[in-house]
């Protein structure tokens, strides 16, 4: 009786064993207006090869719709659907909805549809925050809200977000004769959000475009476990973050090495971390300064090593201080009342 | 009514962005330095730019304000009294968010005025690409190397001052040299770049390009459809699965090409194209599975071909591919057309390959990259150089 | 906590069943009646007790849809926008400033074609805070596409649910469409109410077939890809064309229902009480026609000749139809249960509506003293009603009236 939830039987997507094993056909093809070297679009067209045919997607507002979409022109290869900046968990819960009572009614072919919602971080992380923790909260529904994240409003020429890093230049946030810090805040974390607020959440996961297998076997994994999941994608954006995209992987290895960026995923409660961020965890790895990250890109170009020794400091207590490293930032001692 | 006048600029997105409003600002600024009023803007449509796609920026310049209304409340000037190109891979045509199609770059030009394109090459070898018209113009180049910065840090190496300069020899009813100087004392504060302008003003000349001289490339079209012949709900198909494909010499069938979007192929996005030596690949998939647009057809073979006509020249295949100068990114004016090099290479390996070692060592550098940021203070460095190649005209 | 419906007495009336229901309960059963499949529920007064009936309904077992409480009205229009795309049959509503909390997703939903169903429990909007009816909630769409219609009463509601899912799933409409209920008055009161058999429902209202605009697997759309200043024009012109031919299909379905159920509605688009040899008229949208009537009987007996028009559809707005009707009288009253601040002669929206219906079908020009009263919840009174009358029997005798005026207000 403690389960009580109506769960329908999702796709059995299988992990990609290897790059070569990773198959051909594309669901989200070429011709769309994005920058040169834009992660946020490689993630897509990942993120729609391992969901394959059987899907639709909703698409909320940004650059993923505006780039992709510009010009009354498509590049996607399933069904896929507009909505509103703050509505990645709305439509999600929508749609999931629709099929599951159509199936039951006998109206639609009973067969398991993978519903995916993607946001970006204005989306996901601000506008639609709430919208994807209530979706979060429904055990009845299975879908995947993927929030690519480029740690800005990329779309509207670049300002800051929930997720962007402390300090970081953008046109809302730009370093000036008097103030050079704008932006205070420190990134939000999204991954943990989901993970820790909603109990009954089966699968959140860290993915980033540097690590393209994992990542794509993130999604399937997602979509196969059933419920509402969530993915955080780390994207470097060359246009906002000011760098030529011949370093998009470099950076995308360096945020993960520096331990900027934790790469992991939770499945039905058990955390598994990856690659490098697993060996920073057992002490295998040392963690890059974060210098090496930070200064090649243009967007903090006007950091000061005060401003630096501060990114540093902060990542230094995700690992040192935090209960666990990169995702509960909890003192590690716990005190008990007496 | 008075004259109006029209300058467009055109130029890569985002890399040039700070460069072409810093010209039509100054276009304005300095016009009005002869008394003359004007207004400066970015092509609405093209924003917000992305890396590389071509876009549009204006400065309207009238002596009275009855005359400047005439050009104002519209995203675009239909015809134009000048064109400044900032990047000579845009004589390739351009296609941006606000045209469909690709436009040639003299599309907006009256006829019998001047083009200025900024180039290291000379004008038999811009009208390799410049395509045919009707009307005869006027091509001028302005020596130097491609101005490039990135979304927040500019490089200021002149192009701006250099540019007024040649347009101020080009259009002198729009301002003279001297207007020009006066600008920049006043306002840049720059007497280095006075010199600079100056100097540009002296060394600029045109030649005449007479009707139907240029490239006789055939321009893709798309004609918009009228609103009952639209989909409803704002929707429209979605793209197709591609498929296997043959092989042109053998005939064999095999790999895949996904299909294409048709409306919009990016690339005239491209400043650098990928050359692939398909005798070194491992076929390990890599710049298949890392490029964003889902450029590369999977031969028969096995192996990854660019296929040109969706490339953007972004550079990650070059990056990720672990073989040595199996991918190669080289600028992109060596190159005339999209055609397939798996195809070529297919028809005549050795010929192909011999091809590959010329293209590669002949071609212009890519300046290490130079839009983007690699390092803080990059573009200190990269200024001086800038101005030597500017200087020796 | 709602209660169900207490069956009165089994009525051999055709297959219907008679009960005392509130008119949300009214739109709850017609929502089982239609076999919804989605719902989407948020609570804010007074609509939402249509939501506490449909939670009770499928419960039991007598409803079978996805049931989902949302976090906000923004999000409950959403779910059902995209449900709807994907083929569901849905059911949404709000109230007042839940409405508008939804505006995003409101406003984009006819481009889209999406025939969302909707009850809007009108409300005052608030700050200042009220829960009483003003219709300025579900008017704020006017503009947008969506269909909007006033009952004023509970069986009007029902079968106006069930002509609503008709309407608005007709492939030419295809656009979402709102049934405004008075706060309190007709969402809380019950009332008799004949309640059509399933059977009779399913004659009349067939699947909803979203054909190729359907998202599924199946037929690899995109729907609604960034546009620009290209395509926006020849898209719009796509909804033009279904108000062009919106009236046509509305005179269709009432006809079909009236085959179908036996109820006999006459004009869809207003009711006309007492106007055969009026002098003046007034005219309103939604439960102050209980008021007005009782003042127009009470006057009639005076020897007064004034009559009234109930406004049912406010978009399409038959404005032939209306300037056609009101321009034998000699002089009309239009009472607003809404406000339009700053509009021209600073009337409410009707008034200021069939001002303009007029200018272009009527052959006359007779004065149209626009009211503003009943705001909030405030009742419209039959002193109220007769006070207006008279001030219109003074505009027809050629004196001139200020062209908006307050009724039922202190000072």
């Amino acid at each position: 009786m403690s389960t009580f939830v109506d769960e329908k039987p999702t796709q059995e997507l299988e992990a990609f064993k290897g790059v070569k094993k990773v198959p051909h056909e594309e669901y989200y093809t070429s011709g769309h207006r994005t920058c040169q070297g834009c992660e946020s679009a490689q993630i897509m067209k990942l993120m729609a090869k391992a969901a394959g045919p059987r899907t639709i997607v909703l698409g909320s507002t940004g650059c993923m719709y505006v780039a992709n979409t510009s010009y009354y022109a498509t590049p996607w290869g399933v069904p896929w659907m507009h909505t509103q900046l703050g509505s990645s968990g709305s439509s999600a819960l929508g749609a999931a909805a629709a099929f599951r009572v159509q199936m039951r009614k006998g109206v639609m072919k009973d067969e398991p549809i993978n519903v995916i919602a993607f946001c970006g971080d204005g989306g996901g992380a601000d506008m639609g925050l709430g919208a994807i923790s209530a979706t979060m909260c429904h055990p009845d529904y299975n879908l995947l809200i993927l929030m690519y994240d480029n740690e800005s409003y990329a779309n509207t020429d670049i300002q800051i977000s929930g997720t962007s890093p402390y300090g970081v230049n953008t046109s809302f946030s730009t370093p000036g004769k008097v103030k050079r810090i704008m932006n205070h805040r420190w990134k939000k974390n999204m991954a943990p959000l989901m993970l820790v607020g909603h109990p009954t959440v089966k699968y959140v996961g860290t993915i980033s475009t540097s690590y393209p297998l994992q990542a794509m076997n993130s999604v399937r994994k997602a979509l196969s476990i059933g419920g509402p999941t969530f993915i955080h994608c780390l994207n470097p954006c060359p246009k906002g973050w000011d760098f030529d995209p011949v370093l998009s992987f470099e950076l995308g290895e360096l945020a993960v090495n520096t331990g900027i960026w934790p790469l992991y995923e939770v499945e039905n409660g058990k955390l598994k971390l990856y690659g490098k961020t697993e060996q920073i965890a057992n002490g295998r790895f040392k963690r890059l300064p974060v210098r090496d990250y930070l200064l090649k890109q243009g967007r903090f170009a006007h950091f000061i090593d005060e401003d630096i020794d501060y990114f540093q400091s902060k990542i230094d207590d995700m690992w040192n201080k935090w209960l666990v490293p990169g995702i509960i930032p909890l003192q590690k001692d716990i005190e008990t009342a007496e | 009514m008075g004259q109006l006048f029209a300058v467009e600029v055109i130029y890569r997105g985002v890399f040039q962005k700070t460069l072409a409003k810093n010209i039509t600002r100054d276009i304005v600024l300095a016009a009005h330095n002869e008394g003359k009023l004007g207004i400066s803007f970015g092509r609405y449509g093209d924003a917000p730019e992305r890396n590389g796609i071509p876009a549009k920026s204006f400065a309207i310049v009238a002596k009275d304000e009855q005359t400047l209304e005439a050009g104002m409340a519209q995203y675009e000037p239909k015809q134009v009294d000048l064109t400044v190109v900032l990047d000579d891979t845009l004589c390739k045509g351009t296609e941006s968010w606000a045209w469909y199609g690709l436009q040639p770059v003299h599309h907006a030009l009256k006829p019998g005025h001047t083009l200025i394109v900024v180039s290291r090459d000379d004008a038999p070898g811009l009208l390799k690409n410049i395509h045919r018209r009707e009307e005869p113009y006027k091509l001028g180049i302005l020596k130097g190397i491609t101005s490039f910065s990135g979304m927040w840090v500019f490089k200021d190496d002149h192009t701006d001052v250099r540019v007024l300069g040649a347009i101020a020899k080009a259009l002198p009813e729009l301002f003279s040299l001297e207007s020009v100087e006066q600008f920049i004392t006043e306002k840049l504060k720059n007497p280095l770049k006075v010199t600079s302008a100056r100097n540009a003003y002296e060394r600029f000349g045109t030649t005449d390009v007479k009707p139907g001289q240029g490239n006789p490339e055939e321009l893709f079209k798309f004609t918009k459809p009228d609103w009952e012949d639209m989909r409803g709900g704002v929707s429209i198909k979605g793209q197709p699965q591609g498929g296997p494909y043959a092989d042109p010499t053998t005939g064999k069938v095999g790999g895949f090409r996904p299909a294409r979007n048709e409306l919009f192929k990016k690339y005239s996005t491209r400043t650098q194209r990928p050359v692939i030596n398909f005798s070194t690949c491992t076929k390990c998939t890599l710049c298949w599975l890392n490029c964003p647009d889902a450029s590369f057809d999977v031969t028969p073979d096995g192996t990854y071909d660019a296929n040109l006509a969706a490339c953007c020249g972004c550079g990650i295949c070059e990056e990720v591919c672990p073989v040595k100068d199996c991918v190669h990114m080289v600028n992109e004016s060596e190159f005339h057309g999209n055609d397939s090099q798996w195809a070529a290479f297919k028809k005549d390996k050795d010929a192909y390959l011999k091809w590959l070692e010329t293209t590669i060592e002949k071609a212009e550098p890519i300046e290490k990259r130079s839009h983007g940021f690699r390092y803080r203070g990059q573009y200190q460095e990269q200024v001086p150089e800038a101005l030597e190649i500017a200087k020796k005209g | 906590m709602a209660t169900l419906t207490i069956p009165v007495e089994q009525k051999k009336k055709g297959s219907e069943q008679e009960a005392l229901i509130t008119g949300a309960e009214a739109i709850a059963i017609a929502c089982k009646l239609a076999n919804v499949d989605v719902v989407t529920a948020y609570p804010i007064r007074p609509y939402d007790t249509v939501m506490q009936y449909i939670s009770q309904l499928v419960a039991d077992g007598e409803m079978d849809c996805e049931y989902i409480v949302a976090e906000g009205e923004h999000s409950q229009f959403e779910i059902v926008k995209h449900a709807s795309a994907c083929g569901a049959r849905t059911f949404c509503g709000s109230s007042g400033v839940g409405w508008m909390y939804a505006m995003e997703a409101l406003t984009v939903t006819p481009a889209l074609r999406i025939p969302l169903v909707a009850m809007v429990g009108n409300r005052a909007l608030d700050d200042p805070g009220a829960f009483g009816v003003e219709h300025n909630d579900a008017l704020a769409v006017r503009d947008l596409g969506w269909m909007l219609t006033w009952v004023d009463s509970a069986q009007e509601a029902l079968d106006t649910a069930l002509i609503a899912y008709r309407v608005a799933e007709d492939r030419r409409i295809f656009v979402p469409l709102a049934i405004s209920c008075d706060g309190a008055f007709l969402t809380h009161s019950q009332a008799l109410v004949q309640i059509p058999s399933k059977e009779q429902v399913k004659k009349f209202l067939p699947a909803y077939n979203r054909g190729d605009l359907l998202l599924h697997p199946d037929n690899v759309i995109s729907v609604a890809p960034q546009v620009n200043e290209d395509w926006v024009m020849e898209i719009r012109r796509q909804n033009f064309g279904v108000t062009e031919i919106a009236c046509d299909v509305i005179r269709e379905v009432y006809a079909d229902f009236e085959k179908t159920f036996g109820r006999k509605y006459g004009n869809p688009f207003f009711e006309e009480y007492m106007t055969e040899d009026a002098e003046v008229v007034l005219l309103g949208m939604g439960t102050l026609s209980t008021p007005v009537k009782v003042a127009i009987r009470k006057m009639r007996e005076q020897g007064k000749k004034v009559g009234f028009v109930r406004l049912r559809w406010f978009r399409p707005f038959a404005g032939k139809e209306i300037g056609k009707c009101l321009e034998r009288f000699k002089a009309i009253g239009v009472l607003d249960r809404d406000f339009s601040f700053g509009s021209p002669d600073l009337s409410g929206v009707v008034a200021t509506e069939v001002r303009s219906a007029m200018y272009s079908n009527s052959a006359t020009r007779p004065p149209v003293i626009g009211f503003i009263g009943g705001l909030g919840g405030r009742e419209v009174t039959v002193p109220d009603v007769e006070a207006a009358t008279e001030i219109i029997f003074q505009a027809a005798k050629g004196k001139a009236q200020p062209l908006t005026q307050w009724i039922g207000l202190r000072g």
